[in-house]
């Protein structure tokens, strides 16, 4: 890196990250971008930065979409039980208890996981039930996620955009640059997140 | 101090509101921004006029004709606004990862609710009320999953403030190159 290229990225505001994540991390997105692009004066940086910026952000928030049906996914397998389980006699508070111990168990005990796939192909069904479940019970804050989602993607490629104008072929290359990171392919996935990850 | 009923009626009458009306309330309404600082006047704080103005002069290279300067003013004024809007976003975040909340963690809402504690000391049993934060989960990629999602209100909030800054950003760096 030039005297004045580091010169020009001083004057740029730092990016703020969670405390969770690691600096490190984001050194190496923005390093990626940096060595692919090579922006020249301080609006290329402004906006390649920018570009780094919003593709750590849409990895940020991929991760929690991912997150958020995972923390749902007892809730759904509780609730599907509950109907699995009920028989036209039994009091509606048994039901909802043996529903619970067997959601809790569903994570630890593998006979308890044998159990519920039986018990969900009697009725001629399987897993993806449960997660489909969990998609639905979390369909409003899944769909405000994907709003976000949908704006910051909207935002980088009018980056890339930008771009183009000032650069002939440079959006298609930020482009597939941004996307090749969010699939992984120059930084996993699951490596994104996390000071203790990175320890 | 209002009343349960008067708060209960306030209630009601917000879930009518469509938005103010009057140009008084419109004016209100027009300030919101400043709730998280993010409209400030950019002479409000010396050490953020004096980073404007470095990064202006280096957006503007080698021109220095006033309309240029201007335009490259309002680019790097763009520029420092969304990086605050971020940080803001990083900190709520953070805090509702903390706290699992965004009010401040108060020990009672009512002050029947201190005298049933006061009774229950008393009787030497105490009744603690539930933190926010012990409905959160333990385990971290799960915690801040939680936290995201506990805060996505507030960050929709703020992506638009951040849509707009892009666009002023943009336009700004647009007029510049001509």
């Amino acid at each position: 890196m030039s005297k004045q290229h580091r010169t020009q990225l001083a004057l740029l505001p730092a990016s703020p990250l969670l405390i969770t994540e690691s600096l490190d991390q984001f050194d190496q997105v923005r390093d990626a971008f940096d060595q692919e692009l090579r922006p020249r004066g301080i609006i290329e940086q402004m906006y390649v930065a920018d570009i780094a910026y919003l593709t750590w952000e849409i990895l940020r928030l991929r991760r929690c979409k991912a997150g958020i049906i995972n923390s749902a996914f007892r809730a759904a397998l509780e609730k599907l039980l509950q109907e699995l389980l009920r028989k036209p006699s039994q009091p509606t508070a048994f039901v909802e208890v043996d529903a619970g111990i067997l959601a809790q168990a569903w994570f630890s005990d593998p006979a308890a996981k044998e159990r519920v796939l039986e018990l969900l192909s009697e009725f001629q069904l399987d897993e993806s039930v449960i997660e489909a479940e969990a998609v639905r019970g979390s369909g409003d804050d899944l769909e405000q996620l994907d709003r976000l989602l949908a704006s910051l993607e909207l935002r980088r490629n009018k980056a890339s955009r930008y771009i183009t104008d000032y650069r002939g072929g440079f959006a298609r290359q930020v482009r597939e640059s941004s996307d090749r990171l969010i699939e992984g392919k120059v930084l996993p996935l699951e490596n994104v997140s996390g000071k203790s990850a990175a320890a | 101090m209002a009343s349960e009923r008067q708060i209960a009626a306030n209630r009601r009458n917000a879930r009518r509101s469509t938005g103010a009306r009057s140009s008084d309330g419109k004016g209100r309404a027009s300030r919101n921004a400043y709730r998280y600082g993010l409209s400030s006047s950019a002479t409000a704080n010396v050490e953020r006029t004096k980073r404007i103005e470095r990064l202006a002069r280096k957006i503007a290279g080698k021109a220095t004709g006033a309309v240029i300067l201007e335009y490259a003013r309002a680019a790097a004024q763009a520029e420092l606004d969304l990086a605050q809007i971020r940080r803001i976003k990083v900190a709520l975040i953070e805090r509702m990862f903390v706290f699992g909340e965004f009010q401040a963690p108060q020990a009672f809402k009512a002050t029947s609710e201190d005298k049933r504690l006061l009774k229950a000391l008393d009787r030497g049993g105490v009744i603690l009320p539930n933190p926010a934060d012990a409905t959160m989960p333990a385990a971290e990629p799960e915690r801040l999953a939680e936290a995201v999602r506990r805060a996505l209100p507030e960050l929709s909030k703020l992506d638009r403030y951040e849509r707009r800054a892009a666009v002023v950003r943009e336009r700004s760096v647009r007029s510049i190159i001509g």
